[in-house]
C-alpha cells in the first residue's frame, strides 16, 4: 500500500477518530467531552475530503462538509449550553458526578 | 411527480416551527404564550390536510416525488407509514400537552420544537440520498435534545439530556464516517444508484458496520442503548411518547434505507438484526423486570419493543421476502400507538399527582396505588396500553407479534423458528411486569399521592380515549393497516426507487 | 339461524360485559341485575346450539393472509363446551348476587366473568387455529384478572400472576403448533388439519402433538405444570367454581380430544398423554388427602379428575373423557359452590375449625353430599357413570398396570371426598359461628346444580349421538341410555370399583388403625404436602431471572465514560466479525 497523499488523508481520518474515542473515554470534564465530539465530527469530515479527492468529486465533498460544519456547531452550542446548565444547576463540569440516573 | 400537497406537508410543520416560537415572544406576557401553544396543536391538525391528499396521491399514482433545488424527496410505502404514525402521535402528543406543558416557562419553544421536530421527521421518511438522510437525522437529534432538557433547572432532566446529546453526537459520526466510505466508492450519494450499483465489498461491509452502529445509538440496539432510559424518563411525558413512538423508529427507518440499498450483502444484515433483536428483547425484558419507575420501565421495555421489529426485519433481509418486514412495519405502527398511550396515560397521573403539586420526583409504581377509582380513564388507559404491550389478544400488539411470527414459521428455517420461539418466550416474561401495574392501579385502597392529586383535563383525557379504541380496533381488525403496511414491506425489500427522473417536465 | 346462535353465544356475554361496566359501581343492584339477565340468556343461547349442530363451519371471516379465515363450527365438542361455560357460568353469576354483596368492584367483577364467559364458548367453538388461540389467551387473562381481583392482598395478585405466566408459557406450545400448521399446510382451519394431518412429516407432527400437549398440561393444571392451581384459589369462589373447575380448566382435555384423531399415530404421544393423566390423577390425589383449606382440597380433587379426563383421552376413550367432563363441570361447580356457601357463613377455609354444620346449614349440607357422592364414584350420581365409563375403557383398551393404578385413585378419591365432608359436616362444631346459612340466590344455584348432577347422565346417549355426527374423524362410541345402565350394571369391574371405592372411604373412617398399621414416614408426608417438591425449579427459574435482572440493572451505572466505550466496543466488534465473517 503505498503512501499516496490519499492514503495519508485516510489515516489521518482514522487517527483523529482514535484520539477523539480516546478523548471521549478518559475525559471526565464536560467541556473536553464536548471538544472530543468536535474532533471526532473533524475525522469525519477529513474522511468525506478524502472521499472526494478520491472520486474526484471535490466540490460535491466540499459543499457537504460545509454542511456539516454548519450542523455541528448548532450541536456544539446545544453542547455547551448544557453544560453551562449543569455547572449552574449541579454545581460542577465533572461528568462523574453525572451518574444519579442508573440501574 | 411533483405534488403541491406533498410539498406543503414537508414545508408546514416546518414554517411554522419559527412561526410559533416568534408569537410566544411577540409581548413578554403570558397570553401570547398560551396562543403560540394553541397554534402548535392547530398547525399540527391542519398538516393533516396535505398528509391526507399526498396519501390519496400515492394511493393513485405510486411513489412521489419532489424537488427542492438539489434536495430531492420522495413518498414511497414506507415513508406513508412512518410521517402518518409521526403525524397521529404528533398531533396527541400536541393535544395532550395543552395542560401538561401549561405552567412551564418556555412553552412556545416546547411547541416550536415539536413543530420543528415533526416535520424534521417528514423529510426523513422522504429522503433519497444518503447525505439529505443524514441532514434530516441530524436535525431530529438537534429538536430532541432541546426538548428532552426541557426541564433545564432539574438536575436528573440536564443530566439526562447531556448523556444523550453526547452519544447521540458519537452515533451521528460515525453514521457520517459510513457516507464517506460509500462516496469514496460511488462518487454519489443517492440510494437508488447504490442500490443499482452495490457489489459486495470490504469497504461496504465496514460503512454498513457503521451505519449499523451509528444509526443504532439512535435506534437504541443493545449495548448501544444506555441513554435511552434516562432521556424517555426525564423528558415530558407528551416527548417520551414521541420518543418512544416514533423517534427511535425514525433511527430505525434510516437504517432501513441504507441497509436496503448496500444490498449485495443483504443475507449479513439479517443475520446482524436477527442477533440484535435478539440481544434488545432479552436485555430490555431483563431489565424492565426490576424497575420501580413507570416511565423508566416504559423506556426499557421500548428496547424491548424494537428487538421484535429487528426480528422481522432481519427475517426479512435473510430471505428476501417482505412479510417479515410487513408484521415488522406492522409492529411499529402498533408499538407507536400502544407506547404512546402508555406513555401519555402514565404521563397524566405524573401530571395529576406531581405536577400539579410542583413536585419533580419521578412517579413509581407503589404511588398509582388505586388510581383506578379517581381516575378511570387513565388507568383504563395504561391497562390497555400495557396488555397490549404483552401481546394479550384481543388488543394490537397480539396482530403485530402474531405477523412477525407467521413470517418466521414460514421461512421454514430451524434456526429461525428458535428465534421466533424465543421472541415467544420473551413476550411471557415481559407479562412479569407489565401485569402488576395493572394489579396496583385496580386496589381499593388508593396511596397518599392519589388522595392529593389534582384534576385531569379533558385535553388529556381525549388523546387517551382516541388511543384505546385505535388498540382495540387493530387488534380485532388487524387487516386494517394491510393498506399502509403491506406497501411499506415492499419498499424495504425494494429500496429507494428513483423516480423523480421518469416524470421530469 | 345457527349463525346467530354462534355469534349470539360469544356476542351476547361481551355486550353484557360492557353494559355492566357501564353502569357504573354506584348502581350495585342494576349491575346484579344486568349481569344476570346476560348470564342467563346466553345460557339459554348456549342450549339452543344444540337444534343444529354442524360439521363444517357456518361462520366464516376472512382476515387476510396472515391471519386465515376465522371460522366458528357448532360441532359436538364446541356444543358441550359452550354449553357448560354458558349454564354453569349463568349459574355462578346468579350466586355471586349474594356471594360478592357489597364488593365496590362489582363492575370489573362482572364484566371480567361476562368477558370469559363469551371467551370460553369461542374457544370451543372456534374452527380456525388462530381464532382458538385468541380465545385461549383471553381465557387466560380473565383467569389471571380474577384470581387477583382482590388486588390489595399481595396473595392473591401473586397467585393471578403465577397462573398468567404459566399458562402463557404453555400458551407457547400451542402458538409454535399453530405456527407449524400454518406453515406448512398453508391454512388454521381445523378440520383441514384433520384431514391432512396423515401426510405431514413425523417430526413434524411430533413437534405439533407434544406442543400441544405441553399447552394442555399447563391450561389444565396437569403434573408437573399444576402448581399454579392451588394458588389460584384466593379467587372468589364463584369464580373458582366457573374457571377453575368447570370451564377453562378443561380447556387442555377439550384441546386433546379434538386433535386426538391427528396425534393418534405419533410415536409416544398416547402413551405421554396416559402417563401425564396417571401421575396428575394419583399424585393430586395424595394431596388432597393431606390438605386442610377447603378450596385447596377441592382443587386437587380437580387436578386429579382431569387427569382422569385426561388419561382416557390417552387411550382414546373420547366420549368416555367428555362425558366425565360434563359431569364434573357439574358436580365440581357444585361442590365449589357449596363451599363458598360455608367459607361466607363461616368465615373461614381452615376444615379444622369448622364442623357440625349439617345442622346449622342444611340445605348446603344436603345439595354437598350430592355433589360427593358424585366426586366418590357412589350410584345415581352422574360422576358413577362417567367414572365407570373411563374405567371400563381403560381396562378394555390400556395397558393393565395404568389401569389398576386409576382404579386405586378411585379409592384415594373416595377417601378425601370422605374426609372433606366430615371435617366440615360432621364432628364436633368448633369455635365457629354460623352468620346466614345460605342466601336464596346461592341456594338457587346450588338446587339447580344438584339437580344436574342427579339427571346430566340421562343424556349420555343424545350427547354420544351429537359428537358421533359431528365428528367426522374422531371414531366415537355411540351409546344409549339403556345400554349404558346395562353394561354397567352388568360388568363385574363395577363392583369391583364400588369395593375400591368403600375401602378408600373405610381408610378414612378408621385412618387411625391405618396409620399405626403402616407407619409412614413423617418425611414422606412432608414431601407429599410440599407438592413433591416441584415447586422448587419453579423457584429456582423465578430467582435466576431477577438474579441476571439485577445484574443487567448494576452494569448500568451512568457513567457517561462507560456508555461511550459500549459505543466503540460494539463498534470494533461489530467491524471485526463483518470484515472477518465476509
Amino acid at each position: 500500500m503505498e503512501l499516496s497523499s490519499l492514503n495519508i488523508l485516510f489515516i489521518g481520518a482514522a487517527a483523529l477518530l482514535g484520539i477523539g474515542m480516546y478523548g471521549m473515554l478518559v475525559s471526565h470534564n464536560l467541556i473536553k467531552i464536548v471538544v472530543a465530539i468536535q474532533i471526532l465530527v473533524k475525522s469525519a469530515l477529513l474522511a468525506m475530503i478524502s472521499a472526494g479527492l478520491a472520486r474526484d468529486e471535490i466540490q460535491l465533498s466540499q459543499s457537504l462538509a460545509l454542511t456539516v460544519i454548519v450542523a455541528d456547531t448548532i450541536v456544539a452550542v446545544i453542547g455547551i449550553a448544557l453544560a453551562v446548565q449543569v455547572r449552574r444547576r449541579i454545581g460542577t463540569l465533572d461528568v462523574r458526578e453525572l451518574s444519579k440516573l442508573k440501574g | 411527480m411533483a405534488s403541491t400537497a406533498f410539498r406543503w406537508l414537508v414545508a408546514l410543520p416546518l414554517i411554522a416551527s419559527p412561526c410559533i416560537y416568534l408569537t410566544g415572544r411577540v409581548g413578554l406576557r403570558k397570553e401570547w404564550s398560551k396562543v403560540a401553544q394553541v397554534m402548535g396543536f392547530v398547525l399540527l391538525i391542519a398538516a393533516w390536510i396535505p398528509f391526507l391528499l399526498s396519501a390519496n396521491d400515492y394511493a393513485a399514482s405510486g411513489t412521489l416525488s419532489l424537488r427542492i433545488g438539489s434536495v430531492s424527496l420522495q413518498m414511497d410505502g414506507l415513508s406513508l407509514l412512518f410521517i402518518g404514525i409521526t403525524l397521529v402521535l404528533g398531533t396527541l402528543v400536541a393535544l395532550f400537552s395543552q395542560s401538561y406543558i401549561a405552567r412551564e416557562d418556555g412553552r412556545e419553544k416546547f411547541f416550536a420544537m415539536l413543530a420543528a421536530m415533526i416535520g424534521v421527521m417528514i423529510g426523513l421518511a422522504c429522503a433519497s440520498d444518503l447525505f439529505n438522510l443524514w441532514i434530516w437525522f441530524e436535525a431530529m437529534a438537534v429538536t430532541s435534545y432541546l426538548l428532552v432538557a426541557f426541564y433545564s433547572e432539574q438536575p436528573p432532566s440536564l443530566e439526562a439530556g447531556v448523556k444523550y446529546l453526547v452519544q447521540s453526537a458519537v452515533g451521528s459520526t460515525l453514521v457520517l464516517i459510513g457516507i464517506s466510505l460509500v462516496f469514496s466508492q460511488f462518487g454519489d450519494l443517492s440510494l437508488a444508484d447504490i442500490r443499482r450499483n452495490a457489489a459486495p465489498s470490504p469497504i461496504l461491509l465496514a460503512a454498513g458496520g457503521l451505519f449499523v452502529v451509528g444509526f443504532g445509538v439512535k435506534t437504541a440496539l443493545v449495548p448501544l442503548h444506555t441513554w435511552l432510559p434516562d432521556a424517555h424518563s426525564q423528558a415530558p411525558s407528551g416527548i417520551s411518547a414521541m420518543l418512544s413512538g416514533v423517534v427511535i423508529e425514525a433511527g430505525l427507518i434510516a437504517l432501513l434505507r441504507c441497509l436496503s440499498s448496500l444490498t449485495g450483502i443483504a443475507p449479513t444484515w439479517g443475520v446482524l438484526l436477527m442477533g440484535f433483536g435478539c440481544l434488545n428483547m432479552l436485555t430490555g425484558n431483563l431489565l424492565a423486570l426490576g424497575q420501580k419507575q413507570v416511565k423508566r420501565m416504559f423506556a426499557y421495555s421500548s428496547i424491548a419493543h424494537m428487538g421484535y421489529m429487528l426480528l422481522g426485519l432481519g427475517i426479512s433481509y435473510y430471505t428476501n421476502d417482505p412479510n417479515g418486514a410487513q408484521g415488522s412495519l406492522f409492529h411499529l405502527l402498533n408499538h407507536g400507538i400502544m407506547k404512546g398511550l402508555a406513555f401519555l396515560a402514565a404521563g397524566s397521573l405524573l401530571y395529576a399527582l406531581r405536577i400539579l403539586l410542583d413536585q419533580h420526583a419521578p412517579l413509581h409504581i407503589e404511588d398509582m396505588a388505586g388510581a383506578a377509582r379517581l381516575y378511570p380513564i387513565p388507568a383504563l388507559a395504561l391497562s390497555v396500553a400495557v396488555l397490549s404491550l404483552g401481546g394479550l389478544p384481543p388488543l394490537a400488539g397480539f396482530t403485530s407479534k402474531w405477523q412477525i411470527f407467521v413470517a418466521g414459521f414460514e421461512t421454514k428455517n430451524t434456526v429461525i423458528i428458535l428465534l421466533v420461539a424465543f421472541a415467544a418466550l420473551n413476550s411471557v416474561l415481559s407479562l412479569a411486569y407489565y401485569v402488576p401495574l395493572v394489579n396496583v392501579l385496580y386496589r381499593n385502597k388508593p396511596s397518599k399521592d392519589v388522595l392529593v392529586g389534582g384534576r385531569i383535563p379533558w385535553s388529556m383525557n381525549l388523546p387517551l380515549i382516541v388511543l384505546v379504541l385505535f388498540i382495540v380496533l387493530l387488534g380485532v381488525w388487524p387487516t386494517l393497516a394491510d393498506g399502509i403496511t403491506i406497501p411499506a414491506g415492499q419498499a424495504v425489500m425494494q429500496g429507494v426507487i428513483d423516480v423523480s427522473t421518469a416524470a421530469l417536465p | 339461524m345457527a349463525v346467530l346462535c354462534v355469534s349470539l353465544c360469544i356476542c351476547l356475554p361481551w355486550i353484557g360485559s360492557i353494559a355492566v361496566w357501564r353502569c357504573g359501581n354506584a348502581h350495585s343492584k342494576l349491575q346484579h341485575s344486568v349481569a344476570s339477565v346476560f348470564a342467563v340468556a346466553t345460557g339459554v343461547m348456549s342450549l339452543l346450539l344444540l337444534l343444529n349442530p354442524a360439521e363444517t363451519p357456518v361462520v366464516r371471516i376472512p382476515m387476510g393472509d396472515f391471519f386465515g379465515e376465522l371460522t366458528l363450527v357448532p360441532d359436538g365438542l364446541g356444543i358441550i363446551l359452550a354449553i357448560i361455560a354458558s349454564v354453569v357460568g349463568s349459574l355462578a353469576v346468579v350466586f355471586s348476587i349474594d356471594y360478592m354483596h357489597g364488593d365496590p368492584q362489582l363492575g370489573r367483577y362482572y364484566a371480567l366473568i361476562l368477558f370469559f364467559i363469551g371467551a370460553m364458548s369461542g374457544l370451543g367453538l372456534s374452527g380456525s387455529m388462530l381464532l382458538m388461540f385468541f380465545f385461549w389467551e383471553i381465557t387466560a387473562f380473565c383467569s389471571y384478572a380474577l384470581i387477583s381481583f382482590h388486588n390489595d392482598d399481595p396473595k392473591a395478585v401473586s397467585g393471578g400472576v403465577k397462573a398468567l405466566i404459566v399458562t402463557q408459557f404453555g400458551g407457547i406450545g400451542l402458538l409454535i403448533g399453530a405456527l407449524i400448521i400454518r406453515s406448512y399446510t398453508g391454512s388454521y382451519q381445523i378440520g383441514d388439519f384433520l384431514e391432512t394431518a396423515p401426510a405431514l412429516e413425523s417430526g413434524l407432527l411430533s413437534a405439533i402433538g407434544f406442543g400441544f400437549l405441553l399447552a394442555a398440561m399447563a391450561k389444565s393444571a396437569q403434573f408437573p405444570l399444576h402448581t399454579w392451581l392451588p394458588d389460584a384459589m384466593e379467587a372468589p369462589t364463584p369464580v373458582t367454581a366457573l374457571i377453575h373447575a368447570a370451564t377453562m380448566v378443561n380447556a387442555g382435555v377439550y384441546l386433546l380430544a379434538r386433535f386426538f384423531p391427528a396425534f393418534e399415530a405419533v410415536a409416544g404421544w398416547k402413551t405421554s398423554v396416559m402417563l401425564v393423566g396417571l401421575l396428575s390423577a394419583l399424585l393430586a390425589a395424595l394431596m388432597a388427602t393431606r390438605s386442610d383449606d377447603i378450596k385447596r382440597a377441592l382443587a386437587y380433587s380437580t387436578i386429579s379428575q382431569l387427569g382422569y379426563m385426561i388419561y382416557a383421552v390417552g387411550i382414546g376413550g373420547i366420549f368416555a373423557s367428555m362425558f366425565h367432563l360434563l359431569s364434573h363441570a357439574v358436580f365440581k361447580a357444585l361442590l365449589f359452590l357449596g363451599a363458598g356457601a360455608v367459607i361466607q357463613a363461616t368465615g373461614t377455609r381452615d376444615m379444622r375449625r369448622m364442623g357440625n354444620l349439617s345442622k346449622k346449614m342444611p340445605f348446603v349440607h344436603a345439595t354437598f353430599m350430592i355433589g360427593c357422592f358424585a366426586l366418590a364414584g357412589l350410584p345415581l350420581a352422574n360422576g358413577f357413570f362417567s367414572k365407570e365409563l373411563i374405567l371400563e375403557f381403560g381396562l378394555q383398551r390400556g395397558p393393565q398396570w395404568v389401569f389398576l393404578c386409576m382404579l386405586a385413585g378411585a379409592g384415594l378419591t373416595a377417601w378425601y371426598t370422605l374426609r372433606i365432608y366430615t371435617m366440615t359436616f360432621r364432628g364436633q362444631s368448633g369455635e365457629i359461628h354460623v352468620v346466614n346459612p345460605a342466601p336464596p340466590a346461592m341456594k338457587t344455584s346450588l338446587a339447580i346444580l344438584a339437580a344436574g348432577v342427579l339427571t346430566t347422565w340421562l343424556f349420555a346417549a343424545g350427547f354420544s349421538a351429537l359428537l358421533a355426527d359431528s365428528l367426522p374423524y374422531h371414531n366415537v362410541h355411540v351409546t344409549t341410555n339403556i345400554s349404558l345402565i346395562h353394561e354397567i350394571i352388568r360388568a363385574p369391574l363395577t363392583y369391583v370399583a364400588l369395593l375400591v371405592i368403600v375401602a378408600g372411604g373405610a381408610c378414612w373412617q378408621f385412618r387411625d388403625r391405618v396409620v399405626k398399621k403402616f407407619r409412614i414416614p413423617a418425611r414422606v408426608t412432608q414431601f407429599v404436602e410440599s407438592g413433591y417438591g416441584i415447586d422448587i425449579p419453579y423457584t429456582a427459574v423465578v430467582r435466576i431471572t431477577q438474579r441476571a435482572s439485577r445484574l443487567l440493572r448494576d452494569a448500568h451505572s451512568g457513567q457517561l465514560n462507560l456508555n461511550v466505550a459500549g459505543i466503540s466496543a460494539a463498534l470494533c466488534i461489530l467491524l471485526t466479525l463483518l470484515l472477518a465473517g465476509v
